[in-house]
């Protein structure tokens, strides 16, 4: 079992309230940034943009991420003080440091740490250059598929409901971006075109 | 006196087509440590006067570019005449893809600094350093037009007090101008603003003058009645919602059906989108398509109104000019050639049919 409830009888409380806490923030946070990303994912890959609703719908993509920040720091913080791993406060900031399970925690480190520099530089969107900004946005694609790993990786098997949700979100994270390659945007179409002229 | 209050006095200005006070570019390109393009590459449609410049007086323009910078870059459409003569003469030439958008002010200023020929979005004078899309800096940099250049070098030479003998006091000094389409001497010719536009027709050999275009794609449209009495110079064009701009002058007969030019050009202005902001990419062609539809007769008389529509949705909203001069230039042609709009609405080309066989 790799259940706290394995431990002593004094502890099993405290370490029961960690554990879950862990466990429920980490999956909360895979569901909302997998909502981020389709969110985003439509936004950028809209067929046309009708009235409002993409300003709507950017909106709800920003608040979301935010909102996933608040799980992720209590997923971080819970998962570094409790005891029955141990992950210290390098695992949590230094990919493939930690000694228990070096690789799918290293990812769900490498994942955080993207967010944190997204989280930066966007706070920071209108003293850097567009160009780095945009960069770095754009490794949130990168952070999504390494955050699914370590949550599928993670999520134990004895809880059905935890690993569902996270193949879940993979499974519709997956179709959203297929939709958004799949999709011939005449925007973007027109550019490629153009481009293919002479300019040089 | 210097350089600037020289020209201050000559009261110079842009010849590219803008019109902006050469003293002021000038000013503010010594203020920002600025290099020097010189534009020689006649982007507008129907304008050779930068060839004829770079052709006839090279020295003179070197001499011109010798007094505003030291590090001078000489822009040509490739290809070119006027890319060989810069060549031979040993100069530094910026080779620009021969089209519209490319010989914009920014466009070369992007293209020169590694990027590609295409307009940036200016957030504030482009001689002051600008910056692409993508975030790139490009350095404070100059663009004046040939025959500015060169007016500058004759401005130091022979005085304020020469270059204000000509033209009007409130558009001062020599002017090239460029005369096409249906006349017998088509060419370059020495005037200047205040001119009977009547007397460069003559000039130029224009009998049959069924319409006349002024400022290719960046202008608009004068009846033939109109333009043997309109007078050559922005003050004079302003009742007619025109500006002398780049200096070209394009006569068609009368036989010549005006919206079938006016629809191939426009056909032509949707290619020359360099795909970067809405309205060039998507509205220009939009409006080509009705105007082709227009002459081909089949263009029904409600579509008219989005017609009109989408040509006020053009202007303003790109990083350059290009969507506000092809907007100017339709709406000018719609409303100048009304009678042929009306008649291609309801299926006949009046130019067809007044001069077929059968009509006469």
């Amino acid at each position: 079992m790799h259940h706290g409830l394995a431990r002593g009888a004094e502890g099993v409380h405290v370490v029961n309230v960690l554990w879950y806490l862990s466990r429920a923030t980490g999956v909360i946070s895979m569901v909302l940034m997998t909502a981020v990303l389709v969110l985003g994912l439509f936004l950028s890959g809209a067929r046309r943009s009708v009235g409002a609703r993409s300003t709507t719908i950017q909106a709800v993509h920003r608040s979301l991420s935010l909102g996933m920040l608040t799980f992720l720091v209590v997923h971080i913080v819970s998962a570094i003080i409790d005891t029955y791993v141990h992950i210290g406060v390098p695992a949590a900031v230094l990919p493939f440091t930690s000694s228990y399970s070096r690789l799918d925690v290293g990812l769900g480190t490498v994942g955080s740490d993207l967010l944190a520099a997204i989280v930066v530089t966007s706070v920071l969107r209108h003293r850097i250059s567009e160009s780095v900004w945009r960069l770095v946005h754009r490794a949130s694609f990168a952070m999504w598929p390494v955050t699914l790993w370590h949550s599928i990786a993670l999520s134990t098997g004895t809880d059905p409901v935890l690993r569902y949700t996270t193949i879940g979100c993979g499974v519709i994270g997956v179709a959203a971006v297929l939709w958004r390659l799949a999709g011939s945007h005449h925007d973007s179409a027109r550019r490629r075109e153009v481009l293919r002229q002479e300019w040089t | 006196m210097n350089l600037i209050g020289l020209l201050e006095e000559a009261g110079l200005s842009g010849r590219g087509g803008a019109a902006f006070p050469t003293d002021m570019k000038i000013r503010a390109a010594i203020e920002h440590h600025a290099d020097l393009i010189v534009n020689a590459c006649d982007g507008e449609i129907g304008t050779h006067k930068d060839a004829l410049v770079v052709e006839q007086h090279l020295d003179e323009l070197l001499y011109g570019a010798g007094l505003v910078a030291r590090s001078v870059h000489w822009a040509a459409h490739r290809g070119s005449d006027t890319e060989a003569r810069l060549l031979a003469a040993g100069l530094p030439v910026l080779s620009v893809p021969a089209r519209y958008v490319a010989s914009e002010e920014s466009a070369l200023v992007n293209h020169l600094h590694g990027g590609l020929a295409r307009p940036v979005m200016r957030w504030a004078p482009i001689v002051f350093g600008s910056r692409t899309a993508k975030g790139r800096r490009l350095p404070p940099t100059l663009v004046l037009n040939a025959e500015t250049v060169w007016r500058i070098g004759q401005i130091e030479r022979y005085g304020p007090g020469w270059f204000r003998s000509h033209g009007t006091p409130n558009e001062p000094g020599p002017r090239l101008v460029t005369i096409g389409g249906s006349v017998e001497r088509p060419g370059v010719y020495d005037t200047a603003a205040g001119t009977p536009l009547a007397d460069l027709l003559h000039a130029a050999g224009a009998v049959d003058v069924g319409a006349v275009g002024l400022s290719g794609l960046s202008g608009g449209w004068l009846a033939g009645s109109t333009a043997w009495r309109a007078t050559w110079s922005d003050a004079g064009l302003a009742a007619y919602g025109l500006r002398t701009g780049t200096g070209a002058i394009h006569v068609l007969d009368r036989a010549t059906c005006p919206l079938d030019h006016v629809a191939r050009l426009t056909g032509f202005a949707a290619g020359e989108s360099a795909g970067q902001c809405g309205p060039c990419m998507f509205g220009v062609p939009a409006v080509a398509e009705q105007l082709g539809r227009l002459v081909g007769g089949t263009l029904q008389p409600g579509e008219l109104q989005l017609l009109q529509q989408r040509l006020r949705l053009l202007p303003g909203r790109g990083a350059c000019r290009f969507p506000d001069g092809v907007a100017g230039f339709v709406t000018s042609a719609l409303l100048v050639f009304e009678a042929d709009v009306r008649a291609h609405v309801t299926g006949l080309c009046v130019a067809s049919r007044e001069w077929s066989g059968a009509a006469r």
